[in-house]
């Protein structure tokens, strides 16, 4: 990237590692979705549990970029998984804010690492968009999952409630944040893995 | 098939081939695109990953999804009639669900089993997609495998200890399963990126390849079978046809 400390192959396979754990932890909390409730509870438990993971993460990351590459993987990988490409869209930039905030704390600070996650974290938001904008033609093309799966979940998701998610994503993208950083220091360090 | 399995390649299918076919069928089957002017082409492209497991010889895999769609058809067709409220809803759910994400499924396994890392890189660089992408993409696909071992051995030595889903402890899997994953995980992951740093991966020199993958006549078919596809759907969508 532009910054004069290039990313280097350790610093991408480490990238590649830590996607692979995020994406393990947050497709076994996707799979509660097939149960309609849990459908909301996304911007709860995916902060709330991702957190864990993004904090040992952020341990890793130094350089510029890292963080950003991360958002559009996890981009990728939801639109090839079928959830839309808003994602992918959304994610390059909330990647690169999140990135920023993490430059701004000189990859150091605790306070901004937190709220790098709550930023980064809005990538699991956009997943929603369809669900809320475009409910009809989202649910158009999902006939085959039955008229009461759809109508429990359209029931659940007004467009009100969009901003509601938003914030409930940032504040639990925060809890999460310093829940990992906690077991961070309970835990990982006691390991010598940080 | 042996006829068409040249020497040189190992796979029947190039990389780049395969991953176009994964697009088509998560954008799709998945994605469900060009609704039901596409209806045809979904059909298609919802049993085409069986072949390609049965050319590759992945009899489990196929095994796999064959055993699937017949369920999900059965259950769709013999029981759902004779199904009401909840319980109807539960199944048509679940079918669906199957029916939708299993292609996406299988043609995951097929690329993945069937594709070598050095393979996958070759081909990505041959697209010019940047090392920033692939290098991080490479390894997860190489990593998922890992995690799920892992995640599996845990699982087993803390439920002894009674912490799983509906054990007295079922509370504590948190702090008892998923950070001794992220360890053991991250444990393995430096070990790996000493390995692939040994290897020269990210290195500041130009990498060389010895893996030959080029297109055959078989991707030759593939690409125009889904080109047919994707135009007889737009067609369709047009009002042509």
């Amino acid at each position: 990237m532009e910054d004069s400390k290039k990313l280097k192959g350790k610093d991408l396979i480490n990238i590649g590692i830590f996607a692979a754990i995020y994406f393990v932890v947050i497709m076994a909390l996707a799979m509660l979705g097939f149960i309609p409730i849990f459908m909301p509870t996304y911007s709860v438990l995916m902060p709330l549990f991702g957190g864990i993971v993004f904090m040992l993460f952020l341990t890793k990351v130094k350089k510029f970029g890292m963080v950003w590459i991360m958002t559009i993987i996890m981009g990728i990988l939801m639109w090839l998984t079928g959830m839309s490409y808003y994602a992918l869209v959304i994610g390059i930039v909330t990647g690169l804010i999140a990135e920023l905030i993490l430059k701004k704390g000189e990859y150091k600070s605790v306070k901004c690492a937190v709220l790098s996650h709550a930023v980064f974290c809005f990538w699991i938001v956009s997943n929603y968009i369809p669900l809320f904008f475009f409910a009809d033609k989202y649910w158009s093309t999902r006939q085959n999952f039955g008229q009461e799966y759809i109508d429990a979940l359209t029931r659940m998701f007004p467009k009100w409630m969009f901003p509601v998610h938003i914030v409930l994503c940032f504040g639990f993208g925060i809890v999460g944040g310093l829940l990992g950083h906690k077991i961070l220091k309970k835990h990982f360090e006691k390991a010598g893995i940080v | 098939m042996e006829v068409l399995c040249s020497d040189k390649k190992k796979s029947l299918l190039d990389p780049r081939t395969k991953l176009l076919l994964l697009i088509f069928v998560s954008v799709f089957v998945i994605g469900n695109a060009g609704g039901d002017a596409a209806a045809e082409f979904r059909v298609i492209l919802n049993y085409t990953p069986l072949l390609f497991l049965l050319c590759a010889r992945r009899w489990r895999a196929f095994l796999f999804g064959v055993i699937f769609y017949t369920f999900a058809y059965a259950f769709a067709v013999l029981l759902m009639p004779h199904c009401k409220g909840f319980l109807n809803f539960l199944i048509l759910a679940m079918t669906g669900i199957v029916l939708r994400f299993l292609p996406g499924i299988l043609t995951g396994m097929y690329v993945v089993s069937t594709t070598t890392v050095s393979e996958f890189i070759c081909a990505m660089e041959r697209i010019h997609v940047p090392q920033t992408i692939t290098i991080p993409l490479s390894v997860m696909f190489r990593f998922f495998p890992t995690v799920a071992e892992e995640a599996g051995s845990i699982n087993k030595a803390m439920s002894m200890r009674d912490i799983k889903f509906g054990g007295k402890k079922a509370l504590q899997m948190i702090e008892y399963r998923l950070i001794p994953m992220m360890t053991c995980s991250v444990k393995i992951g430096q070990e790996l990126s000493a390995a692939s740093l040994t290897r020269g991966l990210g290195g500041p020199g130009k990498r060389t390849n010895i893996c030959k993958i080029g297109f055959g006549f078989c991707d030759i078919l593939v690409f125009l079978g889904l080109g047919a596809g994707l135009a007889f759907s737009i067609l369709r969508a047009c009002g042509v046809l």
